[in-house]
C-alpha cells in the first residue's frame, strides 16, 4: 500500500489533466486510503476534492507545489490547521508580489512558514536533484532542514526517464549528507494514461506552442498517471522503505477542511450593547419606520422575535449588521440598492431595509433563508445600481482592510468555442479556420461533427477527429481564475489564514482562490454585491423627474396597482422594463395578463426553465383563464397552493408542500430544495421520491397528483425562482413599467443613459420610443451633452401632439413637453474625455462655426470625423460629407498654413434617407431619423413583403412572407431545439419560431444574416402572433439596410 | 506600335492560395498577412468583395460580413518566385517589361518597336492572352496609351471577366481573362473615368474616407482638388491623383537584367588532363576577377559547370555543376585555383571535358584597415576558414559541419547537423587543474548513435547461453538497466519505445530499445 503524495489536478491550470473528483474516485477504486492534492501554487481545487473525499471516505492530504524565486519547486503538505494557515499565508505572499497567474516565494519565507507543514523536496525542478554547486545547495538545505526538522523529506520521483538516474543519485547523496529521509512518489498529472494527449495539449496551450513544435515542453512519456499500489511498489521495488514512508507522511498530515473555524467580522457596537441587542434595536427601529407606527402589527413582532432568536442562536448577528451597514452606506451616498434572493424571506432584512418586500404580508417562508437544521450561513444578495457598484466595493475594502476582505473568484472554464479554439491551435490548425469554425457555434452547443462540415473541415480526417475528441475532453476544465461579479469573503481572522489571496487583473482588486460554490460548501459567509442596470435606470429616471418636473419620487413612493400600467404590461408593451422585456416574457404577458403586483411576481418566475420543464405553465394559464377548474388534491394544501391556483410555481411552495403533505420539518424541506437544485448533478432527489409520495398518499392525496408534484419538483432542478426573489424583482419591474407608462420620455432617456444593460440595443429602444410618440433629437455638438438630456418642446411643436396610426404592442402615446436630445456618449470612437474638451470650450462661449469648433476643442482627426459622420455638425449648416471633408483639412492644418477657406470646396452628393440612417447606425448604433427599413418600405411592398403592423392583424394559418432586421436569436435549452427570433421593422416586432428541422436546413443564414426574410405561417393565439418559419432567405435588395448588433443566444 | 499594355494577374497571392487549397474554389477567399483572427486582409476574391470585404479589414471583422470566408497566408518568397516566372514569360513578348513593386501580378509592357512582330495591337494582346492561358493563369490585359489608365481599367476588368462580351472600346472576354484594346486615347480616358475607385490600389483609409464622401469612381476622384487631397490624405493618394490626371505619363520602366559575371568555353579536343584543365579555368577566371576588381567587387562563390564528351546535358545544364566557396570573398586567383584543383582531384571525370562554364556570384569588396601591431591571437580563425574551404572543395559542402542541440525527446530528435562557414569564438573551458582540485569526476561516457537504429533479431530472453539480444557478436546480456520510456507523437503515428542500457558479458555497453508498436528490439547506439 502507498499514498500518492504529489497529485496535481486541473486546478494546476493548463497542466493537470484530471478533475480533483476524478483523482479521488480513481484512488478510491484502487483501494488507496489517502491521497495528497498539491496543485501548483494554489489550493483552488481542494474544496471539490474534499467534498468528494468526504463522500467516498478517502483521507485527503492538502497542500501545494510551491514555486521558489530560483524557479525550483517544493511540495508542502498541511499537517494541521496551523500548517494549513501557514501554507495559505505563504502562497498569498508569493501571489501578491507576482504578476497574475504566477507566484514566487523565497527560501527564507518557506522556512519562516514551516510550522505545521511537511515538506517534500524533490521532483524534476527541485534543487535537491539539480546539478548545482554543492556549496550553493548546502546554503539552502541547511536552513530548510533546521526549519522543518524531520518533517523534511527527500521526494524521490520516478517516471521512467533516463535523466532521472543521475538526479536520483544526486538526491540520495545529498539526502544522506543532510540526514533527510527519502520518500517515494510519482508526479501525478492525470488519473489515467488515456488523458496523456490532453495533458500534452494543455502544456502546449500554456506555452503557446503546437504539439509539433513543443519539443521538451511536453512530458516525454505517459508515466504521470495514478498508479495502483502494486504498480507503485514494483516501480520502487528496490527501496521499500521509501514506499512505506508515504504512509508515514500521510499519518502525520491529519488536517481536514472540516477544521476551519470561521468567525464573521464583528461590527463596531454602541457602548454596552452586544451585537444581538444592537441588531434587535435596529430591527425594531426599522419596523416602526416600515409600518409607520409605534404599534408594530402583532404577527410582524412575532415573526421578528422568531427570526432574531434564531439569528442570535446561530451567531449570525454580525452578518446582518454588516449588510445593514453596507445598505446604510448606499443610502447615505444616494446609491440605489435592494436585497434579493432568499433574504427577502426575512422580516429582519425587510425592517433593516436590506430588502423591500414584506415577507409577513406576502406569506414568505423564513426557513428558505435560514434554518436550524442546515448549519449554513444565510446568503444575502444585494443589488446595487451598476454604475456605482465600485464605490461600494471600495468602501468594503476600506472598512475591513485587504486582509479581511477579498473578492470571491470564478473559474473561467472551457466551453465549446474556447475548447475548439485552444485545442485546435495546439494541434496546429490554422487560426483563421478555427476562428471561422468557432463563429458557427453558439454558447450552449456541444462539439458536433455537423458544424465542422459546415466550416469546411473534413470530419472524417483523423486530425479533425482528434480535435473533436480533445475538445470534448477539455470541456469544463478550468482555464484561469477570474473575479466573481460581486462576491466578497469577509473574515474576523485575516482571510489568508483560510485561503490564499492573489491579484486580480483589474487594478485594486484582490481575489481568493475559491469560487462561490467552494465558499458555500465550507459554510463561509459571503456578501454578494451585484451590479444591476435596472436600478441605475430607475435612478436616472428619478433624477430627470426631479430636475425637469420637480417631482420627488423613489421606489417606495411609486403608486401601487396602477391600472394604466398593468394595461400596458398586458399588451407586452414593455421594452426596457426589467425582467419582463425579453422575447419570452413578452410572448407570455398577453396570455397571463397580469392585473396586480402578485401577478407580476408570477410572471417574473413562470418564464423559467423550472416551471416550463415541470409542466406547470399551461395548467396555470388554463386555470387562470377559467378553462380548467382550480382544484386541490387535499384541503390541507389549499393554503399552500391557493396563490398559484393549485399549481406549485415557487420553490417555497414545494417546501411548504413537503411540510404540510409529507411531514417534512422546515429544515428537511430546505434540504429538499438543495437537492432539487443539484439533482442533475448528484441524483440525491431520488431519495425523496418514495418518502414524498408515500406520505402524501397517507394524507389522502391521490398517487397521480403526488407523482405529478414530484415531476414538478424535478423541474425546479433546472432553474426555478424562489417566490421572495421574484417578489424583489417584480418590485423593480413594476417601478420600471409605471415610469414607462407615465413618464416615457424620462424612462427612455434614463434607459439610454444606463446602457449597456437589458435586452435591447439602443436602436430598438429609440425606435420603440418613437412609436410611442417620444420626440428624439439627433446628436448635435451645440446642444448635446455626454448623456442624453431632455429639451423643452414648444407647446405647438410638431411631435408634442402627434398623429399616429395603430401599431402593435403600443399601449399608449406620450404627450410630453420634452424631447430627448441624444448624447455624445453614443458616438462610436468618441470618449468622455473628449466630451470634456467640448464642454470646457463651449462653457467659455458658444461655438459660432465648424472652424471655430475645430480651433477651440483640440480634437484629433478621428474624433472630428466621428462627429461629422454622426451628423453632429449639421447645427452649423454643414452637411455630413462637407463636414467630413472640411474637418479633415482643418485638423491637419498647421498654424503657419494659409486658411482652408482659400481652398476650393468640392460639391459632394448629399446623403439620401437610407444613407443618412446607415451613417447613423454605423457611427451611433441608432438613428433618430428613421428605421433602416423605412426608406426601403416601398421596395419591400413591391416585393410583396408586409410590415409588422400588417402581420399583427393577420389570421391564424395565413401563409406570409416577411423581411425584417434581426434583433434577437434564442435557442433555449428547454425548447427542444426550437429557435426563437425577433425581427423588427419601422412598425414593430415580429416573433418568429424556427423548428429544429428548419433550423438545421437554414442554420447559416439564420445565424449570420442581420436582415432576414422568412416564409411561413401565422400562429395567432390569444392575441399573440408568431410566424412559424418554413424557410429563411436573404432578401435581394440593391442596397442593404443598416442593422444594429443583435442579442443572440444568451 | 506606340502602345503599352498592362497585364493584371488578379491577386496573384490569392490565386496561389487557391492552388494550395483547391477545395476552397467556389467559396469566398482572402489572403491575410498573419494566420490569426486579427490578421489583415491583403487580397480577396470577387465573392468576398461583394460581401463588403475590403483590403485592410481584419479577418475577424471580415468573417462578420461573410461567415463563409476562407483565409490563408501566402509567404513573400512564393509570391516573388511567381512574379519572377511571369517576368521571364513576358520578356518573350517585349524586352521592356516593368513589374509593379506595390502590387504583385501587375506588369506593364512596352510595345514600342514591335510592329514587325505583331501586325496590330490586338494581335499582340491576343498573343499575351494565349500565353497566360497556357500558363494556367487568369489575367486581364489592357492595351492603351497611359500606364495608369491601362492599369486602372485592367483592375476593373477582374470582376467582369468571363462575360464573353465585346464593347465599343474593344473589350472582349475569353477564357483566361478579359482583354481590352483602346483605339484612341480618348476612349481610354472615358473608360478610366468609370473605373471604381476601390480598384486602383488606394490606401484603405483613404479609400474608405473617399467612399464616405461619395467619391467612388476615378472620374469623381480626379475632380477633387489636388491640394485638398494632399492636405487630407497621404502622399500616395496624392500621387495616384496626379497619375489619374495624366501628370505621370511615363513609359514602362523596364527592369534591367543584371549582366551575369560568367565565362564559357568549348574544349576541342576533349580535355582529360586535370593540370591542363586547371590552367584553362585560370585563363577564364582571370578576366572575370579583373572585371570584379574594376567594379569594386569580389568573388563570393564560383560555380563551375562542366560538360563531358558523350554525356548529354541534364535539363539543359552541363552534366556536373559544383560551387566553390572561398573562406572569404576574394580576388585571389591562386587561392581559388587551389580550391578548384582540390575539387578536380577529388572528382572522377567520366570522360573528356568538352564544355566549361564559370559563373561568379559577386559581392561588394570589403577593405579592412591594416593592423600592424595588433597581437596575433593563438587561434587564427581566418586560417581555419581557409582550411574549411579546402575541405569543402575536396569533400563536398557537407564535409564541414557541427551538431546543434534541438528540443525533442527521441535521441534522433535531440540534435541536428548544420554547416559551418566560420569558426565561432571559443568559449572558456574550466581548467583541468581546477576540476581536479574540486574533485569533480570528469570521466565522460560517449554514446554513439546509429543514423538509423539497427533492428535486432528476435531472441528469447532465456537461451542456453543467456539472452543473445544482439546475436552472437556481442554475446549474452549480463546486465540490463531500464526501461526508460519515450512515448508520444500521438497526433501522427504514435511511438512507444522502452530504452535499456544492456551490459554484455563481453563488456560492451549497448543502448537498445524495444519498440512496443512494432514489437521489435532495435540497437540505438553503443556506449564507449
Amino acid at each position: 500500500m502507498y499514498v500518492p503524495l504529489w497529485c496535481k489536478s486541473n486546478f494546476s491550470f493548463l497542466e493537470g489533466a484530471s478533475h480533483p473528483d476524478e483523482l479521488v474516485e480513481e484512488a478510491q477504486r484502487f483501494g488507496l486510503q489517502s491521497l495528497a492534492l498539491a496543485d501548483r501554487d494554489g489550493v483552488y481545487g481542494i474544496v471539490r476534492a474534499y467534498e468528494k473525499a468526504r463522500e467516498t471516505g478517502l483521507h485527503l492530504l492538502l497542500g501545494a507545489q510551491v514555486t521558489l524565486d530560483d524557479d525550483s519547486t517544493i511540495v508542502l503538505l498541511a499537517q494541521d490547521r496551523n500548517g494549513y494557515g501557514n501554507l495559505c499565508r505563504l502562497l498569498t505572499k508569493g501571489r501578491l508580489r507576482s504578476p497574475k497567474g504566477e507566484s514566487r516565494v523565497t527560501w527564507l519565507e518557506v522556512c519562516g512558514h514551516a510550522t505545521g507543514l511537511v515538506a517534500l523536496w524533490g521532483g524534476e525542478r527541485s534543487r535537491l536533484g539539480r546539478a548545482d554547486e554543492e556549496e550553493a545547495f548546502d546554503l539552502i538545505a541547511g536552513p530548510l532542514r533546521e526549519a522543518f526538522g524531520d518533517r523534511l523529506y527527500a521526494l524521490l520521483t520516478r517516471h521512467r526517464r533516463a535523466e532521472e538516474v543521475e538526479q536520483e543519485a544526486r538526491l540520495r547523496a545529498r539526502a544522506l549528507r543532510h540526514e533527510i529521509a527519502v520518500v517515494a512518489a510519482v508526479e501525478v498529472l492525470y488519473h489515467t494514461p488515456a488523458r496523456r494527449p490532453l495533458q500534452d495539449v494543455l502544456t502546449c496551450i500554456r506555452h503557446g506552442v503546437t504539439v509539433h513544435t513543443a519539443g521538451n515542453r511536453t512530458k516525454p512519456n505517459a508515466e504521470h498517471f495514478l498508479l495502483t499500489p502494486h504498480a507503485f511498489e514494483r516501480l520502487f521495488a528496490d527501496d521499500p522503505a521509501a514506499v512505506a514512508r508515504t504512509l508515514e507522511v500521510a499519518s502525520r498530515c491529519t488536517f481536514s477542511l472540516a477544521e476551519l473555524r470561521y468567525r464573521y467580522p464583528s461590527e463596531r457596537l454602541p457602548d454596552g450593547m452586544t451585537s444581538s441587542e444592537w441588531l434587535r434595536h435596529l430591527t425594531f427601529q426599522g419596523a416602526r419606520f416600515r409600518y409607520q407606527s409605534d404599534d408594530i402589527p402583532a404577527d410582524v413582532t412575532a415573526q421578528l422575535d422568531k427570526e432574531l432568536a434564531l439569528v442570535d442562536e446561530l451567531d449570525y448577528c454580525g452578518y446582518f449588521l454588516s449588510m445593514w451597514e453596507i445598505v446604510e452606506f448606499c443610502r447615505a451616498q444616494g446609491i440605489l440598492c435592494q436585497g434579493r434572493g432568499s433574504a427577502a424571506n426575512s422580516a429582519v432584512c425587510y425592517c433593516l431595509r436590506i430588502t423591500a418586500v414584506d415577507p409577513v404580508r406576502m406569506g414568505l417562508l423564513f426557513e428558505r433563508f435560514i434554518s436550524r437544521e442546515r448549519a449554513e450561513p444565510p446568503d444575502i444578495d444585494l443589488d446595487i445600481e451598476h454604475e456605482r457598484r465600485e464605490e461600494v466595493i471600495q468602501h468594503v475594502y476600506m472598512k475591513y482592510g485587504r486582509e479581511r476582505a477579498a473578492m470571491v473568484a470564478t473559474f473561467i472554464r472551457y466551453r465549446t468555442r474556447s475548447a475548439l479554439r485552444d485545442v485546435g491551435k495546439a494541434l496546429g490548425f490554422p487560426e483563421t479556420e478555427l476562428h471561422r469554425l468557432t463563429k458557427l457555434y453558439s454558447h450552449y452547443e456541444g462539439v458536433e461533427n455537423e458544424r465542422l462540415q459546415h466550416a469546411g473541415f473534413d470530419a472524417a480526417s483523423p486530425d479533425v477527429q482528434r480535435l473533436l475528441d480533445l475538445a470534448r475532453d477539455i470541456q469544463d476544465f478550468p482555464r484561469h481564475l477570474s473575479i466573481h461579479p460581486g462576491g466578497f469573503l469577509l473574515g474576523h481572522e485575516p482571510v489568508p489564514a483560510f485561503v490564499p489571496i492573489e491579484n486580480a487583473t483589474m487594478p485594486g482588486r484582490t481575489v481568493i482562490q475559491w469560487d462561490k460554490n467552494d465558499v458555500e460548501a465550507l459554510g463561509l459567509f459571503k456578501v454578494d454585491l451585484l451590479g444591476l442596470g435596472a436600478l441605475t435606470h430607475l435612478h436616472h429616471c428619478f433624477d430627470l423627474l426631479k430636475q425637469h418636473r420637480n417631482i420627488d419620487l423613489d421606489m417606495a413612493r411609486i403608486p401601487a396597482d396602477d391600472p394604466a400600467t398593468f394595461a400596458a404590461i398586458q399588451r407586452a408593451d414593455t421594452v426596457g422594463v426589467f425582467q419582463i422585456e425579453s422575447r419570452a416574457q413578452m410572448a407570455m404577458l398577453p396570455r397571463l395578463r397580469p392585473r396586480n403586483y402578485y401577478d407580476l411576481v408570477i410572471e417574473v418566475s413562470i418564464v423559467r426553465p423550472g416551471p416550463i420543464t415541470g409542466g406547470m405553465v399551461h395548467p396555470y394559464l388554463r386555470r387562470r383563464n377559467g378553462e380548467e377548474a382550480v382544484e386541490y388534491p387535499h384541503e390541507s394544501l389549499r393554503p399552500v397552493l391557493e396563490k398559484t391556483l393549485g399549481v406549485p410555481l415557487f420553490q417555497e411552495q414545494v417546501m411548504k408542500l413537503a411540510v404540510v403533505a409529507a411531514d417534512y420539518t422546515p429544515g428537511e424541506a430546505d434540504q429538499l430544495r438543495r437537492d432539487m437544485a443539484a439533482w442533475r448533478r448528484t441524483g440525491r432527489l431520488e431519495q425523496h421520491r418514495d418518502r414524498l409520495i408515500t406520505r402524501m398518499q397517507k394524507h389522502g392525496i391521490a398517487l397521480e397528483f403526488a407523482e405529478r408534484v414530484f415531476k414538478q419538483i424535478c423541474g425546479f432542478g433546472e432553474y426555478g425562482f424562489p417566490e421572495s426573489h421574484a417578489a424583489s424583482f417584480a418590485l423593480v419591474s413594476y417601478a420600471g413599467a409605471w415610469l414607462r407608462r407615465h413618464y416615457p420620455v424620462e424612462f427612455t432617456c434614463g434607459l439610454l443613459n444606463a446602457q449597456p444593460m437589458g435586452f435591447y440595443s439602443a436602436a430598438t429602444i429609440v425606435e420603440d420610443a418613437k412609436r410611442h410618440g417620444v420626440v428624439l433629437r439627433p446628436i448635435d455638438v451645440q446642444q448635446s451633452a455626454w448623456d442624453c438630456t431632455l429639451e423643452k418642446l414648444p407647446p405647438t411643436a410638431p411631435g408634442a401632439e402627434p398623429k399616429f396610426v395603430e401599431l402593435p404592442n403600443v399601449a399608449f402615446r406620450a404627450k410630453s413637453a420634452f424631447a430627448i436630445r441624444m448624447g455624445l456618449r453614443y458616438v462610436k470612437g468618441f470618449g468622455k474625455s473628449e466630451w470634456g474638451k467640448i464642454a470646457a470650450a463651449s462653457a467659455m462661449r458658444p461655438f459660432t462655426s465648424l472652424d471655430d469648433f475645430v480651433a477651440r476643442t483640440d480634437l484629433n482627426e478621428g474624433q472630428l470625423a466621428a462627429l461629422a459622420e454622426a451628423g453632429a455638425f449639421e447645427c452649423f449648416g454643414t452637411a455630413r460629407r462637407q463636414a467630413l471633408w472640411r474637418t479633415q483639412g482643418l485638423s491637419r492644418a498647421t498654424p503657419v498654413e494659409l486658411p482652408v477657406d482659400d481652398e476650393a470646396q468640392p460639391d459632394f452628393t448629399p446623403l439620401d434617407a437610407l444613407e443618412t440612417i446607415g451613417w447613423d447606425y454605423t457611427r451611433t448604433h441608432h438613428s433618430t431619423h428613421g428605421h433602416p427599413l423605412e426608406p426601403l418600405r416601398a421596395t419591400l411592398r413591391g416585393m410583396g413583403l408586409p410590415d409588422a403592423r400588417h402581420l399583427s392583424h393577420g389570421t391564424h394559418g395565413d401563409r406570409v412572407r416577411y423581411a425584417g432586421i434581426v434583433i434577437c436569436r434564442q435557442r433555449p435549452g428547454t425548447a427542444s431545439g426550437v429557435t426563437f427570433m425577433t425581427l423588427e421593422d419601422e412598425s414593430g416586432f415580429v416573433n418568429v419560431v424556427v423548428w429544429k428541422q428548419v433550423f438545421e436546413q437554414y442554420a447559416i443564414v439564420l445565424k449570420t444574416e442581420p436582415f432576414l426574410g422568412v416564409t411561413g405561417r401565422l400562429q395567432v393565439e390569444r392575441g399573440v402572433v408568431h410566424l412559424i418559419a418554413d424557410s429563411l432567405w436573404k432578401p435581394k435588395l440593391q442596397r442593404a439596410p443598416a442593422a444594429s448588433r443583435s442579442h443572440d443566444f444568451h | 506600335m506606340d502602345r503599352l499594355a498592362c497585364i493584371d494577374v488578379p491577386a496573384v497571392p490569392l490565386q496561389l492560395l487557391l492552388r494550395a487549397h483547391p477545395q476552397w474554389v467556389g467559396h469566398p477567399v482572402a489572403v491575410v498577412d498573419e494566420d490569426v483572427p486579427q490578421g489583415m486582409v491583403l487580397w480577396h476574391d470577387e465573392t468576398a468583395r461583394q460581401a463588403g470585404i475590403r483590403r485592410g479589414l481584419r479577418y475577424a471583422a471580415a468573417l462578420g460580413l461573410c461567415s463563409e470566408l476562407r483565409a490563408g497566408v501566402v509567404d513573400a518568397k512564393t509570391i516573388a518566385v511567381c512574379v519572377a516566372g511571369w517576368l521571364e514569360r513576358l520578356r518573350r513578348f517585349t524586352p521592356g517589361v516593368e513589374s509593379c513593386s506595390d502590387e504583385p501580378g501587375v506588369f506593364w509592357l512596352d510595345g514600342r518597336g514591335l510592329r514587325g512582330h505583331y501586325r496590330t495591337p490586338r494581335a499582340w494582346v491576343d498573343a499575351l492572352g494565349q500565353e497566360s492561358l497556357a500558363a494556367g493563369w487568369t489575367a486581364s490585359i489592357v492595351c492603351g496609351f497611359d500606364k495608369f489608365a491601362t492599369y486602372a481599367v485592367a483592375k476593373s476588368l477582374a470582376s467582369r471577366e468571363g462575360a464573353g462580351r465585346k464593347s465599343a472600346s474593344g473589350e472582349s472576354a475569353s477564357r483566361g481573362g478579359a482583354r481590352v484594346v483602346f483605339a484612341t486615347p480618348q476612349d481610354e480616358t472615358v473608360a478610366l473615368q468609370r473605373v471604381p475607385l476601390d480598384r486602383v490600389g488606394l490606401d484603405p483609409r483613404a479609400r474608405d474616407t473617399l467612399g464616405k464622401l461619395g467619391v467612388r469612381t476615378v472620374g469623381e476622384f480626379v475632380r477633387l482638388p489636388a491640394a485638398g487631397l494632399l492636405r487630407r490624405f497621404d502622399g500616395a493618394t496624392y500621387r495616384l491623383h496626379r497619375m489619374a490626371t495624366g501628370q505621370f505619363a511615363l513609359p514602362p520602366q523596364a527592369e534591367q537584367e543584371v549582366e551575369p559575371v560568367c565565362a564559357e568555353a568549348d574544349l576541342d579536343p576533349p580535355e582529360l588532363d586535370v593540370e591542363r584543365l586547371t590552367f584553362r579555368i585560370k585563363q577564364m577566371l582571370d578576366p572575370l576577377l579583373d572585371r570584379l576588381e574594376r567594379e569594386g567587387r569580389a568573388l563570393a562563390t564560383l560555380e563551375l559547370q562542366i560538360g563531358f564528351d558523350g554525356v548529354g546535358p541534364v535539363r539543359g545544364r552541363p552534366a556536373v555543376a559544383h560551387v566553390i566557396r572561398p573562406a572569404a570573398p576574394t580576388l585571389d586567383a591562386v587561392q581559388l585555383l587551389g580550391l578548384v584543383r582540390l575539387w578536380l582531384d577529388a572528382t572522377l571525370l567520366p570522360s573528356g571535358v568538352v564544355a566549361l562554364v564559370l559563373a561568379v556570384e559577386p559581392t561588394v569588396a570589403r577593405h579592412e584597415q591594416l593592423s600592424l601591431f595588433v597581437a596575433k591571437p593563438k587561434r587564427d580563425r581566418l586560417a581555419a576558414a581557409r582550411a574549411f574551404a579546402r575541405l569543402r572543395a575536396a569533400l563536398g559542402d557537407d564535409a564541414v559541419g557541427r551538431v546543434r542541440l534541438t528540443d525533442g525527446h527521441l535521441p534522433e530528435a535531440r540534435f541536428t547537423w548544420e554547416r559551418i562557414d566560420r569558426l565561432a569564438e571559443a568559449a572558456l573551458q574550466p581548467r583541468d587543474d581546477l576540476v581536479r582540485e574540486r574533485g569533480v569526476d570528469t570521466t565522460v561516457l560517449v554514446r554513439r548513435l546509429y543514423t538509423r537504429p539497427l533492428p535486432l533479431p528476435s531472441r528469447p530472453p532465456q537461451e542456453p547461453d543467456g539472452w543473445l539480444l544482439c546475436g552472437l557478436d556481442h554475446g549474452p546480456v549480463a546486465r540490463f538497466v531500464g526501461p526508460y520510456v519515450v512515448s508520444g507523437a500521438w497526433w501522427r503515428s504514435e511511438i512507444h519505445r522502452e530504452y535499456y542500457v544492456a551490459e554484455m558479458r563481453q563488456g560492451d555497453l549497448l543502448w537498445v530499445y524495444y519498440d512496443r508498436r512494432r514489437r521489435q528490439w532495435f540497437l540505438q547506439g553503443i556506449v564507449e
